[in-house]
């Protein structure tokens, strides 16, 4: 059942076991540039300690030399030191340089790779997937989230291996000077976990009222200014200018208590108290403990725990990069694993669909507690155009969704051509089915292989007769390069009604049975509005067509017109009947009618006192 | 200040420095008794910082010391210099943050204040968004600027006193220290350069990416729809390419910086290893001096990388406050001569001779005349700029008229009191704007002191209700963002209830275009209605059950009348309005039918 609608075949599968793996399993795949990250990181610490321990060298020697009388035998030492420093550092920039492209391309590739997956998934998923997401949330994670991804590893990760390594190497290069120096920054390696943990912890409420607070005074303040028409008719300013200055007071204050926090910055006093403590640790050593160590072993100490400052400033952006990136992982594995639980049917009837469409008390809600439709029923003969009326919420656009099975029912059934929808193949049903949404999608492709899009193959004759057929003909051949006009190059856009058209001669090419068009959008003027509805005149003949739409004057002339109101069928039947039976239903056209110069006795079919008339009444 | 002109307007102006410190130091003035504590601390730590790595030589020069003993003292100092540090550290960011927070919220403030008091003219020709970064983004970085200029000022008074300390024990070695400042500061600068010319070229190339990806994202319904997968995947494939080939260079451009800037950091302390070994064989200091001189180094070169920001961050904060004050200090041009109390209020409109014009030199209204008198609702008509909707912003005074007069019940609109008058006005823009906050918020935004019932009571009478019915919670719904979570129709309802509440003298509609489901939009019919019978109405008419219901039609062009009557009347006459009503609204009217195509089609089978 969960056989996915597009596969594309891997050599690599990642595992979607949990966040955690499913990052690790990105990670492993990169395969060289681990160790290539990991050795830049440890060599650019080590390069780092192997400074101070040349200074002190150097310093011995010289010390020695006075000591002994002349200075000047100990130059040879010390250039060697300075000459070794230089050359150190310019490997330890090359180490660098290496760490941080490999992490650039770790970053990145994850962030290719992350993405590709993530589309490829998508692409796998059904309509009904697809129904139900919201674009803009799988956009968010498609760009931000992937982005975050990135931003974990380069420099997030990239500087957690970093800085841990500033703090092992100290340890390390203390031991080998006298194994009891490395106790000072051992134990600030225990201390300083400990107090950044507090301090995140601490700080996590604070950074989210913060923002929280933000957001609301950025929220308000846009939206005093957005309605300031309305503010100002209304004379409101003094209370707007209170409100936000209670939003701007509450900012101020979590800023404030941030700030507070942010000054207690214990890590810092640590590494203060560190370096005394190895201070007076080395100290306690050379004069009471009796050792070996010589002075430039002291100064070599006190070079490699000043080492301690990288990771002690750093590792807080770097852990919260971190955090960041694994909620962002935890967000995009989540929509790549989501199942889709509607069964396809592939062995299901997929013969050609007469259009004969029945609702047999269908019960149906988003959510459990919540029913949209209850007990509707309803016949439609093929062939017939139904306009579905209704206020917003009523359940106009559920019941498209129920018929080409973006949703299946709670209860009762609908049944296409004598059969329940759920005895078609899923691909068989919607392959004859054609939505055209209010807001239609096109690709920044040429015009031409926008309405070619479900039938690639079409030749250029026949998209022209969908185009002449949608009413689109005309404006497309004055577009600078007619057909082949690549839609959003060259500042070239689209009106609402033309892209509408295209879709409309889109939907056409592919010869649905069954036309579901949600007309709910408004056309400025009668010109527009004669030339979207000549063209869905042209694209409901010869099949069954379903209109949500706002329009008495269209609902007027529909076969069938379906009032929803609150999730039931209020009535359902003829203009004629409707209008003689239904209450409400006439109420609708006396008062939009007004004082009308249509009393109710004319509202017959081929009426037509101010346009030209076609003559034709209700198919 | 290069990023800063892509946000100017046109009433930004140019402050003097000494004008503009004198306006910042006035902000800064309540808090004086802080900001001398905070420059006290600042000293303390810069004093404490340069004492650290003294101390740590002391110690060293402690042990080269043959007989020498326990330096507790300077272990001592060690620990008392870390933790004054770490003390005064946090005074002065607990200071400062506060300091900062206060200006901030003064400037933010003054700045909406100001906003909402500049006319619509003003509003209407800046975005929303721009003003909103003004008091948000610009007052933040505004405060930013002066807490990180702070922190770089601490710095550098780091630098000097050390500077100063190290010249006295041996200029010759403190000359090699110095001699790499500049080089620093150059590679620093070099870098910021780059830093930004990779990232703005980025930005434009990601942008470009990130719109594509969108697209490939939004097309996937699309594409499955037609089973056309794996079409939009070789596509995306392509741009996943181009947008991985785009970072991967930018990364690696900056992923230079800190390299190269080590490896200078390794010539200078080779040098400073070989010279400071020179001086103490030769010129008589001595290895903790030696070793102190190394420390220093490292100290140098941290604030010298940071000075070629300094100033930078210097220009940012300016600019900000310069946007900010420019904000503040723009002059509204609705002036009141008077503030003549407006208790009654009868609606007699009278516009006379009235010139009015947005200010770029086209005149909308070259000489205006009419006369709406009370209790009358006039529909204005017209093509895109005939002047319909500057008649309504007049009245509601919106905008500044340049000749002429506009008389209200005989008075001249100039002399009365601005908030009283509105106060007597209901107006309602073309997108109705909701509030966040519920249904009943909305209805009441304009009377605060309406009560829950009075308002039900007025919910009931459009409609019978019905529209409550449709909302989840009722009148305790939660509208949403600008209203989002109602539907358009829903939106307009609210926004007539609202001015239904008020029981306006004078109603003005700029009436929506939106498409709107016949049974809500029966309902704000009603409501239309009711408003209509108690108000004197100017509608900007875009419904044909709207221009039917007005007294009177206003036929507009150019900002002249060319026809004015009742809708049968003008319909008859076959004129101006008949043509109007061709193009916008015959497709409107219940017989409506498509008129067919002028040249013939072939039929469908």
């Amino acid at each position: 059942m969960a056989q996915s609608e597009f596969v594309v075949e891997r050599a690599f599968r990642t595992d979607r076991s949990s966040p955690g793996r499913w990052v690790r399993s990105h990670v492993l795949r990169q395969g060289w540039l681990i160790p290539i990250v990991i050795g830049g990181a440890f060599g650019n610490a080590a390069l780092a300690g192997v400074v101070p321990v040349l200074i002190g060298g150097a310093m011995d020697a010289v010390s020695r030399a006075l000591e002994a009388g002349d200075g000047m035998p100990s130059m040879p030492a010390v250039t060697r030191a300075a000459v070794l420093i230089i050359l150190s550092q310019a490997g330890r920039a090359v180490l660098q340089l290496a760490r941080n492209g490999g992490s650039e391309l770790f970053g990145q590739r994850l962030e290719r790779d992350v993405r590709d997956e993530l589309y490829a998934s998508l692409l796998g998923k059904s309509m009904t997937f697809h129904g139900r997401q919201p674009v803009g949330d799988t956009m968010a994670r498609a760009t931000n989230d992937v982005r975050e991804l990135n931003l974990m590893f380069n420099p997030g990760l990239n500087l957690v291996v970093g800085s841990s390594f500033f703090l092992i190497v100290p340890a390390l290069f203390a031991y080998r000077l006298d194994p009891r120096l490395a106790a000072a920054p051992t134990v600030f390696i225990f201390a300083y976990a400990i107090a950044l943990r507090h301090y995140l912890g601490v700080l996590k409420p604070i950074t989210r009222d913060v923002r929280a607070t933000f957001g609301r005074l950025n929220a308000r303040l846009a939206e005093a200014i957005d309605g300031v028409e309305v503010v100002k008719g209304a004379a409101q300013e003094d209370n707007e200018i209170e409100a936000f200055e209670a939003d701007a007071r509450a900012f101020r204050d979590a800023y404030v208590r941030q700030g507070e926090k942010e000054a207690r910055f214990l890590p810092l006093l640590l590494l203060g108290l560190t370096i005394g403590a190895g201070f007076w640790h080395a100290a306690w050593i050379y004069f009471e403990a009796g050792s070996t160590l010589s002075i430039g072993d002291i100064v070599a100490y006190i070079g490699l725990l000043s080492m301690l400052s990288f990771p002690t400033f750093i590792s807080l952006f770097a852990y919260s990069q971190v955090s960041l990136g694994l909620a962002s992982a935890r967000r995009v594995l989540e929509l790549v694993n989501r199942e889709t639980e509607l069964d396809q049917n592939k062995d299901g009837a997929a013969h050609r669909i007469e259009g004969r469409i029945e609702f047999e008390a269908v019960e149906f809600g988003y959510t459990a507690d919540r029913p949209v439709l209850t007990d509707v029923s309803f016949t439609v003969t093929p062939g017939q155009t139904v306009a579905i009326v209704g206020q917003t919420g009523s359940g106009k656009t559920t019941i498209a969704r129920l018929i080409n099975r973006t949703y299946d029912v709670d209860k009762g059934r609908v049944v296409v051509d004598g059969l329940d929808v759920r005895e078609w193949s899923l691909e068989g049903l919607r392959g004859q089915i054609a939505v055209i949404e209010q807001d239609p999608f096109l690709f920044s492709r040429s015009i031409a292989e926008n309405i070619a899009f479900g039938r690639p193959d079409a030749p250029q004759s026949e998209v022209e007769i969908a185009a002449r057929e949608a009413q689109a003909h005309e404006f497309i051949e004055r577009l600078p390069d007619g057909y082949e006009t690549v839609i959003g190059e060259r500042g070239v856009t689209l009106s609402g009604g033309q892209r509408q058209r295209i879709a409309i001669a889109r939907a056409l090419l592919s010869d649905p049975r069954i036309l579901i068009l949600d007309d709910s959008t408004s056309a400025i003027d009668s010109a527009t509005e004669d030339r979207i509805q000549r063209a869905i005149d042209r694209a409901a003949a010869g099949r069954t067509t379903f209109l949500i739409t706002h329009r008495l004057s269209q609902i007027r002339w529909a076969d069938l017109v379906i009032v929803l109101r609150g999730g039931t069928v209020e009535a359902c039947g003829t203009h004629d009947e409707l209008f003689a039976t239904s209450a409400p239903y006439r109420r609708l056209f006396v008062r939009l009618g007004g004082d009308s110069d249509l009393g109710a006795q004319s509202f017959g079919p081929g009426e037509d006192q101010v346009g030209g008339s076609n003559g034709g009444g209700p198919r | 200040m290069i990023f800063n002109n892509l946000d100017v307007e046109a009433y930004d102006r140019e402050y003097e420095d000494r004008e503009l410190v004198r306006r910042v130091a006035a902000y800064a003035a309540p808090h004086r008794a802080r900001l001398v504590i905070i420059a006290l601390s600042v000293l303390l730590i810069s004093g404490l910082s340069a004492g650290v790595p003294l101390l740590l030589a002391a110690g060293v020069g402690r042990f080269d010391t043959p007989g020498a003993t326990f330096p507790a003292m300077l272990v001592a100092g060690v620990f008392v210099a870390w933790i004054l540090i770490w003390l005064g550290n946090y005074l002065r960011r607990r200071l400062t943050t506060r300091a900062i927070g206060d200006m901030v919220l003064s400037l933010r403030r003054d700045s909406f204040s100001a906003t909402m008091r500049h006319d619509l003219a003003f509003h209407d020709r800046y975005a929303a968004g721009r003003i909103v970064s003004r008091i948000t983004s610009d007052t933040q970085d505004f405060g930013q600027s002066v807490a990180l200029v702070a922190e770089l000022i601490g710095q550098v008074i780091e630098v000097v006193i050390l500077a100063v300390v190290l010249l006295r024990i041996s200029p010759r070695l403190t000359l090699i220290v110095l001699v790499w400042g500049p080089v620093v500061i150059a590679a620093a600068a070099g870098f910021r350069i780059l830093a930004r010319y990779v990232t703005r070229q980025g930005a434009r190339a990601q942008a470009d990416v990130n719109a594509k990806i969108l697209e490939t994202v939004g097309g996937i319904a699309v594409a499955k729809n037609f089973r056309r997968e794996s079409t939009v995947y070789d596509e995306f494939l392509d741009v996943n390419a181009t947008a991985y080939a785009i970072n991967v260079r930018r990364g690696f451009a900056l992923a230079t910086v800190f390299p190269a800037l080590n490896l200078l950091m390794g010539f200078g302390t080779g040098s400073v290893v070989y010279f400071g070994a020179l001086s103490t064989i030769d010129a008589g200091i001595t290895v903790a001096a030696w070793f102190l001189f190394l420390q220093s180094l490292e100290r140098f070169w941290f604030p010298l990388m940071n000075l070629s920001a300094f100033w930078s961050q210097v220009q940012v904060g300016f600019a900000a406050i310069e946007r900010v004050f420019a904000l503040i200090d723009h002059e509204s041009s609705v002036v009141q001569t008077g503030s003549e109390s407006v208790e009654r209020i009868n609606g007699d409109i009278r516009f006379e001779s009235v010139r009015f014009g947005y200010g770029d030199g086209t005149q909308v209204l070259p000489e205006f005349s009419l006369h709406v008198k009370p209790g009358e609702s006039v529909a204005l008509v017209g093509h895109t700029g005939a002047g319909k909707s500057s008649i309504a912003r007049l009245v509601a005074r919106f905008y500044e008229f340049q000749g002429g007069e506009i008389l209200i019940d005989g008075r001249d609109i100039r002399s009365l009191d601005l908030g009283a008058y509105r106060r007597r006005l209901g107006v309602v823009p073309q997108t109705p704007f909701l509030f966040s906050g519920s249904v009943a918020d909305n209805i009441r935004y304009a009377r605060r002191d309406a009560s829950d019932a009075e308002i039900m009571a007025l919910a009931q009478t459009v409609g019978d209700g019905e529209w409550l019915a449709a909302l989840p919670e009722g009148l305790a719904t939660d509208v949403g963002e600008r209203g989002s979570s109602l539907s358009m129709g829903q939106r307009q309802l609210v926004a007539l209830l609202r001015v239904l509440l008020q029981k306006p003298a004078i109603f003005v509609l700029d009436e929506a275009t939106a498409s709107i489901d016949p049974f809500t939009e029966a309902q704000i019919q009603e409501a239309l209605l009711l408003i209509l019978k108690d108000s004197t109405a100017l509608v900007i008419a875009h419904r044909l059950s709207t221009v039917r219901a007005a007294d009177r039609i206003v036929v507009l062009d150019g900002g002249r009348i060319i026809e004015e009557g009742d809708h049968m009347a003008l319909m008859s006459a076959g004129g101006h309005y008949r043509e109007l009503y061709d193009t916008y609204f015959r497709h409107q009217a219940l017989d409506y039918r498509p008129k067919p195509k002028p040249e013939p089609v072939q039929e469908p089978a």
